[in-house]
């Protein structure tokens, strides 16, 4: 056997195993790719080689935005955010059969948007939600199916911190502003496939709709959810304007979202030690997961894994509908056990290489990637976001799972609409001059 | 079977060679006919793996794989090295050389030679330079005639204090930024304008965005190839001469290469109707003096910079 | 133990509160001189990036102190019966401690030390890089400290919880 065989074998094994047996995932990466390189490399060379990797992997100006962003959404939970975007979707389609669940989509669409976060979404809309949708005769388990999905929305429609992260995992191939803005359409789509879910289950179960509410109504709710939307104008508008950079741009919606919890009269100085801790806590899980990936993704440069498995794929897959689709169904299969964040910083540089050979642009990538890891975080053995949002609606894991299907279903129609219709993706960061 | 591999493995060393550049630059093409060379004079015995692309790292991480001993050798700017080995930083000066004959007779004489071993003491050891021509400003609206044009533009540079004092003495906004993120800031209108070589300029793509190139070359910062002493102490006398002899014959390659290069270089500048304008150095050089004098405060600077003056 | 544990965790949350604090006025700072002086400065920029990097790593070692820490795939551990549950954790806290000791005590100290001994400094602060670095190895002790206090204590069945 090859060092390089060895090497692989020795990367895989170990990961797998420590996964396996319950050590926290960064802890995982850090200590699988340091049994490599010591086979590659003396003791002393290879762990400094790791220590360096670690810090200047998550040296980098763009990597601020998602501190940032995630400070951003924790003041704004405080807030009534969440309720206020509830009732402004319920005045614009509460009157359709099935009208709360719709509410449950478009406001979870809008909340994802701005906190960027699908498990902040799940847990605020769902908590406010659920109770209501039980009472008026929605199954539990349909209802948190439904708010599981539709949470996933908000990591394609921007501001997305999956998306700055493989911005970066792409090694700067794939600009923020141009994923920001291709993010819409895919994010839509899929809410709209949700939607098309609900539509059919509605007219199976004639499920209940809301009054139809007066123009007054409707324009007070849009005036106490327009303050909030604002935030998406000045982020996703400031980046794409050029006006500032997505660091930059988070550092904003910090401020305002300060500012319109003043206003609110929601947010006391006091409140700021615990919310800056929070933060920071979730801040450092994200980071040092990336410290370690970063480290890892060195490693397979330093083994030409990326090249030689480019070589492979394309030799041996003679046909490039074919690789993109073992590509997906590989993506898949590492979503249903690996969580978001590490699997795209994992997977991103080794399959980057393989889609850019066959003529994919990265943009589209990120795109595919982060739809088909949306499907991941909602399905067992490891599913952050159906275990939360089964838990904000008080009801079984496994319950859940068979209302969730037809959804998954959809998500993974759109998925392979993203994969195989560049447009879906490219139109709108070309239209604005973002890609060639 | 094991066994084999193994003594096949004892019978070679391989060098870990990692740089920042594309497979299509001129410099990656000089790495390879010097990782020709060595294969050739040591009979197999000592070889070169190529990680381009920036694989391994940005240029100031990769300096630092070297010194940690991970990575054996890498080609950075001297404007990088500088950080590290402060002799480096007198190449930086604007108009330091005269012109590129000037330039390599420095480089490739005891100036040059003094340089690039005074590396060792920060386990850096320089092998040879590179020809990185001159670099120049290229802007959104028009041209750099003199100083003056500079005037509340925002000029994209390196991260380094030097030349971030360039561009502020002749009167421009220097803003430091990844070079990744140029092409989109220009785009954006960020950034009015950068400043780089012919061959930089055209593998960016930046001539898509910017159709004014003035060669004021204000600087001829050449590119080093360098060796880390963690490394270089393991080879013996016979190996180490043979990657140096390797490194020198590569220098004249290197520089074909750079020149048919910038040759096709400006075909494709003049397809993309990128207007190219020479303008009158003498401003520029007066406005950039301040730099010069501020180093030669430095004895150890002052006596390079005469050196380099009497060639 | 109990008291050394306490207080610093004490110091480490008034350390993560002000490098975060900083860091969005830093940033915040970085935007308004951009518009208002109209130039943007790579001092902001370089103490952004190092603030992070030292609000990550403090970040981790601070989560190793916690019960609920960093990100696992537990869906199996926690299936097994109380006792071996504890065993594993055990384990589990051995694994980081090899690592936080062969990695970022000894690894990382010697990158401090060899950013140290060249003296190389930042391009823009002009800090010299290996107290940026110094942070690893740091937090690399830090979590020792924890996995030694986890084992003795909150895996430890004979352990009263406080
Ligand atoms: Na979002
Ligand atoms: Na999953």
């Amino acid at each position: 056997m090859s060092i390089e065989t060895i090497s692989i074998l020795v990367l895989f094994v170990s990961f797998m195993g420590l996964l396996a047996y319950g050590v926290p995932v960064a802890y995982s990466i850090g200590i699988a790719t340091t049994l490599t390189l010591l086979i590659n490399i003396p003791y002393l060379p290879a762990t400094t080689t790791i220590s360096q990797r670690m810090t200047t992997g998550i040296d980098n100006f763009a990597l601020l935005a998602i501190p940032f962003f995630i400070l951003a959404g924790e003041i704004m939970n405080r807030g009534g955010i969440a309720n206020r975007l509830i009732e402004f979707a319920k005045s614009l389609i509460g009157s359709l059969p099935g009208g709360l669940a719709y509410v449950n989509i478009i406001s979870a669409m809008l909340f994802g948007a701005i906190s960027g976060s699908a498990i902040a979404a799940a847990s605020a809309i769902g908590s406010t939600l659920t109770e209501k949708m039980v009472k008026d005769g929605y199954p539990r388990e349909f209802s948190a199916a439904v708010n599981i999905s539709s949470s996933t929305t908000g990591l394609l429609i921007p501001p997305s911190n999956v998306l700055i992260i493989f911005a970066l995992a792409s090694g700067g191939t794939a600009s923020v502003a141009a994923l920001f803005i291709a993010g819409y359409i895919p994010g839509i789509l899929v809410g709209l496939a949700i939607m098309g879910v609900v539509y059919v289950y509605a007219l199976r179960k004639g499920l209940p709709k809301e009054k139809r509410v007066s123009f007054k109504k409707l324009f007070r709710d849009f005036k106490n959810a327009i303050l909030s939307l604002t935030l998406l104008v000045i982020v996703v508008g400031g980046i794409v304007a050029g006006i500032f950079t997505a660091t930059e741009a988070a550092a904003i919606a910090v401020v305002y979202a300060v500012l319109l919890g003043f206003i609110n009269r929601e947010l006391k100085f006091s409140d700021f030690r615990p919310i800056l801790l929070r933060s920071a806590r979730t801040t450092a899980i994200v980071m040092f997961l990336i410290a370690t990936s970063m480290a890892m993704s060195w490693l397979f440069s330093f083994e030409s894994i990326p090249q030689s498995l480019t070589g492979f794929l394309l030799e041996s897959v003679k046909n490039p509908l074919l690789v993109l689709l073992f590509i997906n169904i590989t993506l898949l299969v590492v979503g249903t056990f690996m969580d978001m964040t590490p699997a795209v910083l994992i997977f991103t540089p080794i399959f980057l290489p393989v889609v850019m050979a066959l003529g994919m642009h990265p943009v589209q990538f990120g795109m595919v990637i982060v739809l088909n890891l949306c499907i991941g975080i909602c399905t067992p053995p490891v599913g952050t976001l159906l275990f939360v949002g089964s838990g904000v609606a008080k009801v079984p894991v496994v319950k859940v799972i068979k209302p969730l299907m037809p959804l998954l279903g959809a998500m993974v129609g759109v998925l392979m609409m993203l994969t195989y219709f560049p447009e879906l993706s490219l139109w709108l960061p070309r239209a604005f001059g973002l890609i060639d | 079977l094991f066994i084999i591999s193994c003594s096949e493995r004892a019978s070679h060393k391989t060098l870990f060679f990692a740089h920042s550049l594309p497979i299509t630059h001129p410099v990656h093409k000089g790495i390879l006919s010097m990782q020709e060379t060595l294969k050739e004079k040591s009979g197999g015995k000592l070889q070169i793996k190529i990680f381009p692309d920036g694989q391994l790292g940005s240029e100031r991480e990769m300096l630092e794989l070297l010194q940690i001993g991970s990575v054996a050798m890498t080609k950075v700017s001297a404007a990088s090295m500088s950080s590290f080995a402060p002799e480096y930083k007198v190449l930086g000066i604007p108009y330091l050389f005269r012109d590129s004959d000037h330039m390599f007779s420095v480089l490739e004489g005891e100036v040059g030679k003094k340089i690039l071993e005074g590396g060792s003491e920060y386990l850096l050891r320089g092998l040879c330079f590179y020809d990185a021509g001159a670099r120049s400003f290229y802007t959104l609206d028009g041209f750099i005639k003199t100083p003056e044009d500079l005037k509340g533009k925002k000029i994209r540079v390196m991260n380094d204090q030097m030349a971030v004092n360039m561009v502020n003495d002749l009167g421009g906004s220097a803003t430091p930024m990844a070079y990744g993120e140029l092409y989109t800031a220009l785009q954006q209108r960020v950034v009015d304008g950068a400043e780089n070589n012919i061959p930089s300029f055209v593998t960016s793509n930046h001539y898509e965005i910017c159709k004014f190139y003035t060669v004021d070359e204000h600087t001829m910062t050449p590119d080093v190839v360098v060796v880390g002493t963690k490394f270089w102490d393991t080879l013996s006398d016979i190996e180490k001469e043979w990657l140096q002899a390797a490194a020198d014959e590569s220098v004249a390659k290197q520089k074909v290469f750079w020149r048919e290069t910038v040759k096709e270089n400006m075909e494709v500048l003049k397809n993309a109707n990128v207007e190219i304008y020479t303008p009158d150095k003498s401003p520029f050089i007066s406005k950039t003096k301040p730099i010069l004098e501020e180093l030669m405060k430095d004895p150890i600077m002052k006596k390079i910079i005469d050196q380099i003056n009497d060639y | 133990m109990q008291t050394t544990y306490k207080i610093l965790n004490k110091t480490i949350e008034g350390m993560l509160v002000l490098i975060f604090s900083l860091l969005v006025l830093d940033v915040v700072w970085q935007v308004i001189s951009r518009y208002v002086v109209g130039q943007s400065s790579s001092f902001t920029e370089e103490f952004a990036r190092f603030s992070l990097i030292w609000l990550t790593v403090l970040g981790a070692a601070y989560i190793n102190g916690q019960r609920e820490g960093h990100l696992s795939m537990d869906f199996l551990l926690t299936k097994l019966p109380q006792k071996r549950q504890h065993k594993r954790n055990k384990v589990i806290q051995i694994f980081m401690a090899i690592f936080a000791l062969g990695v970022m005590v000894i690894g990382g100290g010697n990158l401090v030390y060899i950013t140290l001994k060249l003296g190389q400094l930042s391009p823009a602060l002009l800090v010299p890089l290996g107290f940026v670095y110094a942070i690893v190895p740091i937090c690399g002790l830090i979590i020792i400290f924890f996995s030694i206090y986890h084992i003795k204590i909150t895996f430890n069945p004979n352990h009263n919880e406080y």
